[in-house]
């Protein structure tokens, strides 16, 4: 069922080739929906038992070095595939008329995009993960190089270079596991390690670490290697913001999550502090800087490093409560950013600028799209009841645990966030409408097909916030097994302090932590 | 005088597809100024080339030294030996509509290709420095008039004449090299000198048996082109006509490769601490000015001549190795790096019209658009080259760089993986201008491809992607045939 | 037999005594026996047949030039009869009977397939014929010919 999942778009992509330019767009539409919903049945069998892998298929790829095609799927993987199915239909919608030319291999790209992030997400073998890594960024180098803006190739190939220099040292540090341990299988890696038979020294673990996270931390982007991304978003089509934004972004922070802290436990702590140091100047930073953005785009792009920020701080917290709302974190970054981009893209095509100067007033001119466009800006900056709250609260309340001073630096993130977002809103949306504006704006609010596209995740993000344990639950159960995983052969030189008092307004927290708690407690 | 000097039938078919080759090579020079079409010597090319493929197989049978143990029939020359003809195949399959285009369709070109190949085999079965030598020249020689082939382009002549001169220099380091160690082993042999090097009672100084290593190098590293002996190379490979440069790039180099390998790894294999430092040094430089330099090249053809500079940086990484994993990572190397070049080369032929009007960067403007299908096989050569996953460029530098590792060459690791990601900078300008630029002049009124032409394109990148899926196809070929000395 | 490493060379030397002491006697034989007449025509410098003074920069045809060349390559190829000739006697025994013989006739027969192909592509033609029709015309200016001058 899987491997159906993660063939299926390989397939989709070379059937996009075959068939007549004018029916690329229908074609892939569909063939994305009948993927989105064969995928819907993933869910069940993974919830059932989120810490261990489902649907693992095993076999062997290659004989020399023994490379095997080793997929499988868990609690934290589980929700990142799903969001990449159901946003992959919505980017093609949210296409349909922008896109003019060269269509066939548009929407081949965007398919042959999914199938390596799928792959991403689900290989358990190190060298096929490091196929997939890299062949999701083909296609995402021509989406953003054929379909972009004015620099759209400088953008392509610095998106490119980027990836590639952080990916070489992390297929060094593959090679060299290999060379350790005699297999790339990240399980009997994982195994190895537990039982002993595999010791990295120090001396060894830290720069295999380092390795590693310089990849992820270029792919998440992490201050300061974060110089590719606003580049690569405002130069890309809406549909490869989005799916930049919301799903390869996430191969960045989920490498981290699974790979860097139970491989390298010890190194991973030792770094921390500046990890954090640098996830903190990265959500005060980036919150900063899409202040003072005159680029729609851009500020949305900016507000990616601060979100992603919260998501590495949490990472590095090394605490149930950090971890999850980490993960949650990169699913409401990639439900709300995306949307946003959409939106972005919506005025885009009407007003044909990105500049904010260009706009003001317009929701006198557009009331549905101006309120959509309200509910995900609240969204954004974590509005309670509206998904971004949760991850937040959570990562903040994890990292408190460990230094209440992260708390508190990375709290100036939020209240920054509600600055930029709102006074974004205030001036696209409130305000006088000039001749010009108004203009292309009348009669021209939200189609049919834009409802469509943005509906679902209104939907996702309102849910998302007032249930959130439906998500959570695999979510903290696979990442319960990763925090013991990352305790393997680690000297605990700091105690977590006890959980302080949980606030009362946070309802939705206590049953987290509670859950979590009774998960450790069945272990 | 041996008491028998008449070779048994065994020995006529170990030494049968060069036989074979020279025979046809001679008769296609006899049968030159008879026929007035000149088309004929294509087919009969072709028939032969697969026909020493078949003489090959069956000498594969019969593994084993063979006149007076000049040459060795082994997995490794076997594997060299196809991995010549399939470039030569390639090559005329490749040159025909082109010469003709030219209006230089002859006899001769074909005849130069067929000894060109036997120089070349014989590189892959000598087990003797003389062979090696005679081999080299063999060659070399039908290089040097191939490279200067259109004799009215100024072009060619330039490149011929650089190409000569260098080379006859470079060979006579060779020669030199070969003389040194003769005088100080008493014999040519490798197995030879292996015995005489590794044995106890060898007093001669070490430093003498490393001037031989060294001046040994200088010839292979300019038959290679090796850093700092790659000048050469973007002259040639530009001024050149595509296809003998595509031919160039893959099969002499690889045969190079071959013959430098088992030169090293046998003979010179008991003094292995002398070389490999000074082999490792020499791939850093060659992958790096190879992919410096090709940063700013505007010319399609000296860009692939720089890069196959490079490319041949990382296949030294892997005889830095000095392992049987690192041979069979130069193995794996450069079968599935004659694809993608020859593969792009075949491309650029395609794209640069009579008179190679059409070679530069910018040229390429738009061709996605205007030839779809040339564009999508030349993208995939391009990945390949980058090192891509799922093409064969990928497997290729994933082994030879594990294989690094494996001897505990990290610095070269990683400074050669970082290489790889500075070279993805210039295969991507091609990317860029043939997909995210506006048709140009240069892409208006392009008729079809030739069918020969296709098929080779095609085929190439055929290759390219089945060994980026399924590599184990050939690893485990290169594993069986491997020269298994070194660590 | 020689006792020393330089006595081996003593024959040597005394050839090359020798060699030189011919050398001048048969000049000093023509000074002194020789009998001379002196006239313009036989004071004139001599080279074959072609007219001594003049630029230097005049231009011959490459015709000359593929004659040298080839010269030499047959010459060149013929020179590996003679240490063919010289252990012949030694290669023709036994179960190597004919074996010598076999290797050059295959050299030979190389050869000639050679020289079939220079001659057949007109290479030989010292007069214009522009050879078969796949050698393009020479852009090399008019052979020079000996009788203009």
């Amino acid at each position: 069922m899987l491997d159906l999942v993660l063939f299926l778009p390989l397939i989709g992509f070379l059937l996009a080739l075959l068939v007549p330019a004018e029916k690329a767009k229908y074609f892939a539409l569909i063939f994305s929906l009948v993927l989105f919903v064969i995928s819907l049945g993933l869910i069940g069998p993974v919830l059932a038992n989120p810490g261990e892998y489902s649907f693992v298929t095993d076999t062997p790829w290659i004989s020399t070095p023994n490379i095997r095609y080793h997929i499988g799927l868990d609690g934290l993987s589980l929700w990142l595939v799903i969001l990449t199915t159901f946003l992959t239909p919505l980017a093609i919608l949210i296409s349909w008329n922008y896109i003019g030319h060269r269509m066939k291999e548009y929407y081949a790209f965007l398919i042959l995009l999914e199938f390596g992030v799928i792959g991403v997400f689900v290989s358990l073998d190190l060298f096929l993960y490091y196929v997939f890594w890299e062949v999701g960024l083909v296609p995402m180098y021509f989406l953003i190089g054929i379909w972009g803006h004015d620099r759209r190739i400088y953008a392509a190939v610095k998106f490119f270079l980027y990836t590639m220099v952080g990916s070489v040292l992390m297929l060094v540090a593959i090679i060299y596991l290999y060379l350790k341990s005699g297999t790339f299988d990240y399980t009997v890696i994982l195994q190895q390690m537990a039982s002993g038979q595999l010791k990295l020294t120090p001396e060894e673990a830290l720069p295999l670490f380092l390795a590693f996270f310089v990849a992820f931390a270029i792919k998440v982007p992490l201050f300061p290697l974060h110089t590719w991304l606003p580049d690569a978003h405002v130069e890309a089509p809406t549909a490869g913001s989005v799916m930049l934004a919301s799903v390869m972004l996430k191969m960045g922070t989920y490498g981290l999550v699974r790979y860097c802290l139970p491989l390298f436990p010890n190194a991973a702590r030792e770094c921390a502090p500046w990890i954090v140091g640098l996830a903190i100047i990265g959500i005060v930073y980036g919150a900063l800087v899409a202040l003072v953005q005159p680029n729609m785009k851009k500020l949305v792009a900016y507000s990616s490093v601060s979100h992603l920020g919260f998501v590495v701080l949490g990472v590095f917290s090394f605490n149930q409560l950090a971890l999850d709302g980490a993960v949650y974190q990169m699913l409401n970054h990639g439900v709300s950013t995306g949307a946003l981009f959409m939106l972005v893209g919506m005025m885009y095509e009407r007003r044909h600028s990105l500049e904010i100067k260009d706009y003001g007033g317009v929701a006198t001119q557009v009331p549905h799209l101006a309120t959509v466009f309200l509910i995900t800006t609240l969204a954004s900056v974590g509005l309670p009841l509206l998904n971004n709250f949760v991850g937040e609260l959570l990562v903040l309340q994890g990292a408190a645990m460990v230094n209440i001073s992260w708390a508190v630096f990375a709290a100036i993130g939020v209240i920054l966030s509600a600055c930029y977002m709102l006074w974004l809103y205030q001036r696209v949306f409130l305000g006088r409408t000039s001749h010009d504006t108004a203009h292309h704006f009348e009669g021209q609010d939200l189609k049919t097909r834009e409802w469509v596209a943005i509906l679902p995740l209104l939907a996702l993000m309102v849910w998302m916030g007032v249930a959130p344990m439906g998500f959570l639950t695999p979510i903290s159960v696979a990442d319960n097994k990763t925090l013991q995983q990352s305790k393997l052969n680690v000297e605990l030189k700091v105690t977590a302090p006890a959980p302080p008092a949980l606030p009362v307004s946070a309802g939705t927290t206590v049953q987290v932590a509670q859950t979590a708690a009774g998960v450790n407690n069945a272990r | 005088m041996p008491a028998n000097l008449w070779p048994s039938s065994t020995d006529l078919l170990r030494f049968g597809p060069e036989i074979l080759l020279t025979l046809v090579g001679t008769l296609m020079m006899v049968l030159e100024p008879l026929l007035d079409n000149k088309r004929v010597f294509r087919t009969l090319s072709l028939v032969t080339l697969l026909g020493a493929i078949g003489v090959t197989m069956a000498a594969h049978g019969v593994p084993g030294l063979s006149y007076a143990n000049m040459i060795i029939v082994d997995g490794f020359a076997t594997f060299f030996r196809l991995l010549v003809l399939g470039v030569a195949i390639l090559t005329v399959l490749l040159s025909g509509d082109y010469l003709e285009k030219e209006g230089h369709e002859t006899g001769e070109f074909y005849a130069l290709l067929l000894f060109s190949v036997v120089g070349q085999g014989i590189m892959a079965c000598a087990n003797e420095l003389i062979m090696v030598f005679v081999g080299i020249e063999i060659s070399s020689i039908a290089s040097y008039i191939l490279t200067g082939y259109l004799r009215d382009d100024k072009r060619n002549n330039e490149a011929a004449m650089k190409y000569f001169l260098l080379g006859s220099f470079a060979t006579a380091f060779l020669l030199y090299g070969v003389a040194w160690i003769y005088g100080l082993t008493g014999s040519t042999n490798l197995n030879d000198i292996r015995t005489v090097l590794s044995s106890p009672n060898f007093t001669n100084s070490a430093s003498l048996v490393g001037m031989s290593a060294a001046l040994m190098f200088v010839g292979f590293a300019f038959k290679v082109s090796a850093a700092p002996f790659q000048s050469w190379a973007p002259d040639v490979y530009q001024g050149a006509p595509s296809p003998v440069s595509a031919f160039m790039s893959a099969g002499p180099k690889a045969a190079a490769f071959a013959v430098f390998i088992r030169v090293f790894l046998t003979a010179y294999g008991p003094i292995s601490d002398t070389w490999v430092p000074l082999v490792a040094i020499a791939a850093l430089a060659t992958m790096t000015i190879g992919n410096f330099a090709a940063l700013r090249q505007t010319n399609v053809k000296r860009l692939l001549a720089y890069s196959s500079i490079a490319h041949a940086g990382y296949v030294l990484v892997a005889i830095a190795a000095h392992s049987t994993v690192g041979t069979q990572a130069v193995m794996f190397y450069l079968a599935s790096y004659v694809f993608m070049n020859v593969g792009a080369f075949a491309v650029v032929t395609f794209f640069a019209r009579k008179g190679e009007q059409y070679v530069n960067i910018d040229d390429l403007s738009g061709l996605a658009v205007r030839q779809p299908a040339m564009a999508a096989m030349l993208t995939i050569f391009m990945l390949s080259l980058i090192g891509v996953p799922l093409t064969a460029g990928f497997f290729g530098k994933f082994y030879i760089f594990k294989a690094a590792l494996d001897s505990n060459l990290v610095w070269l690791t990683i400074l050669g993986l970082l290489n790889s990601a500075v070279a993805a900078y210039y295969y991507l300008r091609i990317l860029v201008v043939m997909y995210m630029r506006e048709p140009g002049v240069a892409t208006n009124n392009m008729d079809e491809a030739p069918f020969a032409l296709r098929l080779t394109v095609w085929a190439s990148a055929l290759a390219t992607l089945v060994l980026g899926v399924m590599p184990g196809l050939l690893l485990d070929v290169a594993g069986r045939w491997v020269l298994a000395l070194g660590r | 037999m020689p006792n020393s490493y330089s006595e081996t060379y003593f024959p040597v030397l005394l050839q090359m005594v020798l060699a030189t002491a011919v050398g001048f006697a048969l000049v000093a034989l023509g000074v002194i026996l020789g009998y001379r007449v002196k006239n313009k025509v036989k004071d004139s410098p001599y080279e074959c047949g072609v007219q001594p003074v003049g630029s230097a920069k005049e231009r011959f045809s490459v015709k000359f030039y593929l004659v040298a060349m080839l010269f030499i390559l047959f010459d060149i190829e013929a020179i590996f009869l003679y240490p063919w000739a010289v252990v012949y006697r030694d290669l023709n025994h036994g179960a190597n009977r004919m074996f010598g013989f076999v290797e050059m006739l295959i050299f030979v027969v190389l050869v000639l397939a050679g020289f079939f192909y220079i001659w057949k592509k007109g290479v030989l033609n010292w007069q214009a014929d522009p050879g078969p029709a796949s050698v393009p015309p020479a852009k090399a200016p008019a052979a020079y010919s000996l009788s203009e001058k």
